[in-house]
């Protein structure tokens, strides 16, 4: 037998060199590795891949990160407790669920079940198709629901211009609200001996607080572009009459009335707030209310409840509650928390029964003794429950009085960006609220245009 | 054996080996297509798409570029996004460029020195964000709290636009002076000794040295460490997002703000994608003239 001689590249590396025989067979488990993820692509991975394991006990809820989500999480083990049916709650930032749950939602990923929204997002997920039309599994929106509440979950919105391929369609219900909130007012008791009634009320005897040194300033509010400072210019502009849009999506907010909302917004109310509220967001302007600086407050009914706990406010017996003050109309921005059914959700029918469970008033008073605001009228009015919360009243005093969502369309984000900057601006400068909506309404306009708003 | 060897030398022999090269260079480049090229052409593909409600509802060609290049928030972006690149990048360098020179010498406190100066860099940009809001803020941050104990009023940074601009120009100096010192003390450390040492027999001052030696010598460096942060500053977003979200108005609305908010907030992801390849354009065409320079520098040396 004649002894092997390794010729070259034939026989193993048995000094530890690397053979061709041995660098073939890395190359191939190489290009299998690397084609592993591409077998993703394939028809059947990709069907398997796309839709979530349905599980017959389970229900997942996706939801953004919220002081209230965290309270609703508490009505959890009541639901499972009647129903058998286990909740997982997965939670992300606000701008991180919008885009997990959009995706989700295109892409018929199934990872969630329930989204739950912030009414905003509602022309946007609903125009995609991609929310449940409810009515067809025998959910109904019945009169229980506080109105502006309930008609937030129609689309096309039942009232209201309408986006472009949705004039002539019938309205359905794509979505039901979950926790009740929008804006009142929260105010010093020892500054306001009764709630200010109008916006001329608030300043006057705000500033003659100021004057005496009994409040460092009379108003606090949100001063950063973009969201914040359109959310704290919202009631006054409201209140004022103005509009954002006509019945054709004519923008209309550099009205006469949004102009005056907008110099007294960037004028009077600046003098009256604290120094650089123009990069104040929402930690800053609770901390002012909270903190004792501050005489009065527009906001959202998760921070209006912390008044009375210890832990977070030094003023607790001296914050009120009251609706917004008035000019023409005392009106406040909604802002609910709402909840729909993904079409590629794979737990369906635990979906609906949930939603029929929970749009009931008996979970909405053990959701409201949890902490958050009910989004049904007979537990709003709930006398043992307003004992344990007394921001209840206000918010139906509130609803009454007039309460605005914003306009339901998916561009809202981009119009109140725009908006958001030029008052920002404005308000930076202490003046020249109207030609910033001036400049606003031109760029807002140009922008609808490229979206195909009249043509 | 033999039956082997026949195999092989047909194999040989039907120009295997001319194949074997690419054979084994295959999974490397499927994996570069797959995570380099293929997101890149889905991107121009993107770009020229213009979309509605999350879907692709019609071909537009490159007319997103034209609106793009028309836009006025998109040139200011940009422009906000040249003036902070050069404003940050010029004092980082003088900084990085001093802080090398004083620890290339052998002091003793230079080791401890050397080890403090890095920790910016090793800091989540999100939380360097949030500890310079709390600096900067008008109601509890580190100038109002100085100013209140000399009976000062409250310092506002963020609440006007040259304020907030200089304030995240600080920032980044702050945590990237750091990189620039460290591929400058590098740099430093590995230039030859003779010339430094024929200078100092013939009687030349520091600054001559420095001018005439040490700079022209470490140019090279000096131009790598200027592209690399130019390169990085012109994407820095998670900064600029949690201190100012680009505002006020549009003070520190960098590009990359402006984009993120086209494509995730405004849901428009054919006319971000024509924004955002534009700008790696611009990058590419900074970072090409970058290497050009350091070539001719190498090649001039």
């Amino acid at each position: 037998m004649t002894p092997e001689t390794p010729t070259e590249g034939s026989a193993p590396g048995r000094d530890g060199a690397l053979s061709r025989r041995d660098l073939l067979r890395t190359a191939a488990a190489g290009a299998g590795l690397a084609a592993v993820p591409l077998l993703g692509t394939t028809p059947a991975f990709a069907q398997a891949r796309r839709h979530g394991v349905a599980d017959a006990g389970k229900l997942v809820i996706g939801a953004f990160e919220d002081g209230a989500i965290t309270a609703f999480e508490k009505i959890i083990p009541v639901f499972k407790q009647q129903t058998g049916i286990s909740i997982q709650l997965l939670t992300a930032p606000y701008d991180s669920f919008n885009s997990k749950a959009f995706q989700d939602g295109q892409s018929k990923a199934g990872q969630y079940d329930i989204y739950i929204m912030d009414d905003p997002w509602i022309p946007q997920f609903a125009a995609a198709g991609i929310l449940e039309d409810l009515g067809q599994h025998g959910i109904v929106g019945d009169a229980g629901f506080a109105k502006p509440f309930l008609d937030l979950g129609y689309w096309p919105p039942r009232q209201g211009p309408r986006i472009k391929g949705f004039e002539n369609k019938k309205p359905t219900l794509v979505a039901l609200p979950t926790i009740g909130d929008l804006q009142t007012m929260t105010y010093r008791n020892d500054v306001y001996k009764t709630a200010p009634k109008t916006w001329h009320e608030l300043v006057t005897v705000g500033e003659a607080a100021m004057k005496a040194g009994t409040i460092q300033d009379a108003i606090v509010f949100r001063g950063v572009k973009g969201n914040p400072i359109v959310t704290s210019w919202y009631p006054i502009f409201l209140s004022y009459g103005g509009k954002f849009f006509d019945n054709n999506w004519k923008v209309t907010f550099n009205s006469a009335q949004g102009k005056a909302a907008a110099e007294f917004f960037v004028g009077k109310l600046k003098s009256l707030a604290p120094k650089g509220v123009a990069e104040y967001d929402s930690d800053q302007e609770g901390a002012a209310i909270l903190g004792g600086k501050a005489g009065a407050i527009i906001q959202y009914t998760g921070n209006a409840i912390k008044s009375d706990d210890p832990k977070l406010s030094k003023e607790v017996g001296k914050l009120d509650f009251a609706v917004v003050p008035k000019q023409a109309k005392a009106i406040a921005q909604i802002g609910i928390f709402i909840h729909g059914v993904s079409t590629s959700a794979p737990n369906k029918d635990n979906a609906i029964t949930f939603m029929k469970w929970f749009a009931t008033d008996k979970a909405q008073t053990a959701l409201a003794s949890f902490g958050d605001v009910p989004v049904r009228i007979k537990p709003l009015k709930n006398p043992a429950l307003i004992k344990k919360h007394r921001l209840l009243p206000t918010v139906l005093a509130q609803i009454n009085a007039g309460a605005e969502a914003r306009p339901r369309t998916p561009d809202w984000g981009a119009v109140e960006s725009i908006l958001g900057t030029e008052l920002n601006k404005a308000l930076v400068a202490g003046k020249g609220g109207g030609d910033a909506l001036d400049r606003a309404a031109t760029q807002a306009t140009a922008y609808l245009k490229r979206q195909g708003y009249y043509s | 054996m033999a039956a082997q060897r026949t195999a092989r030398a047909r194999l040989q022999g039907a120009g295997f080996d001319r194949f074997l090269p690419y054979l084994l260079l295959a999974p490397a480049v499927l994996l570069v297509l797959a995570v380099v090229v293929y997101p890149l052409v889905y991107g121009v593909q993107t770009s020229t798409k213009f979309y509605r409600f999350g879907t692709a509802i019609s071909d537009v060609g490159f007319a997103q570029y034209r609106q793009a290049w028309n836009d006025p928030l998109f040139r200011g972006a940009l422009w906000t996004t040249l003036k902070f690149v050069t404003a940050a990048v010029a004092i980082e360098t003088t900084l990085g460029l001093g802080l090398a020179l004083l620890c290339v010498r052998e002091l003793p406190f230079i080791r401890t020195l050397r080890m403090v100066l890095i920790v910016p860099m090793v800091i989540t940009p999100v939380v360097v964000g949030i500890v310079f809001r709390l600096i900067y803020a008008s109601d509890v941050g580190l100038f109002t709290s100085l100013s209140g104990l000399v009976g000062g009023g409250s310092i506002g940074i963020l609440d006007n636009e040259r304020g907030a601009f200089w304030g995240l120009v600080f920032l980044d100096v702050w945590e990237w002076t750091p990189l620039i010192f460290l591929i400058l003390l590098a740099g430093l450390q590995s230039l030859p000794q003779e010339p430094f040492e024929a200078a100092r027999v013939d009687g030349a001052g520091t600054w001559r040295t420095f001018v005439d030696h040490t700079l022209p010598m470490l140019t090279p460096v000096l131009v790598v460490a200027i592209v690399l942060r130019s390169i990085d500053a012109f994407t820095t977003f998670d900064q600029v997002y949690v201190l100012t979200h680009g505002g006020p108005g549009t003070a520190t609305q960098l590009i990359s703000i402006y984009g993120y908010d086209t494509f995730f907030r405004f849901q428009q992801y054919g006319y971000a994608a024509a924004m955002l390849l534009m700008v790696a354009l611009i990058v590419l065409a900074c970072a090409f003239l970058g290497i050009r320079l350091i070539r001719r520098q190498a090649a001039t040396a």
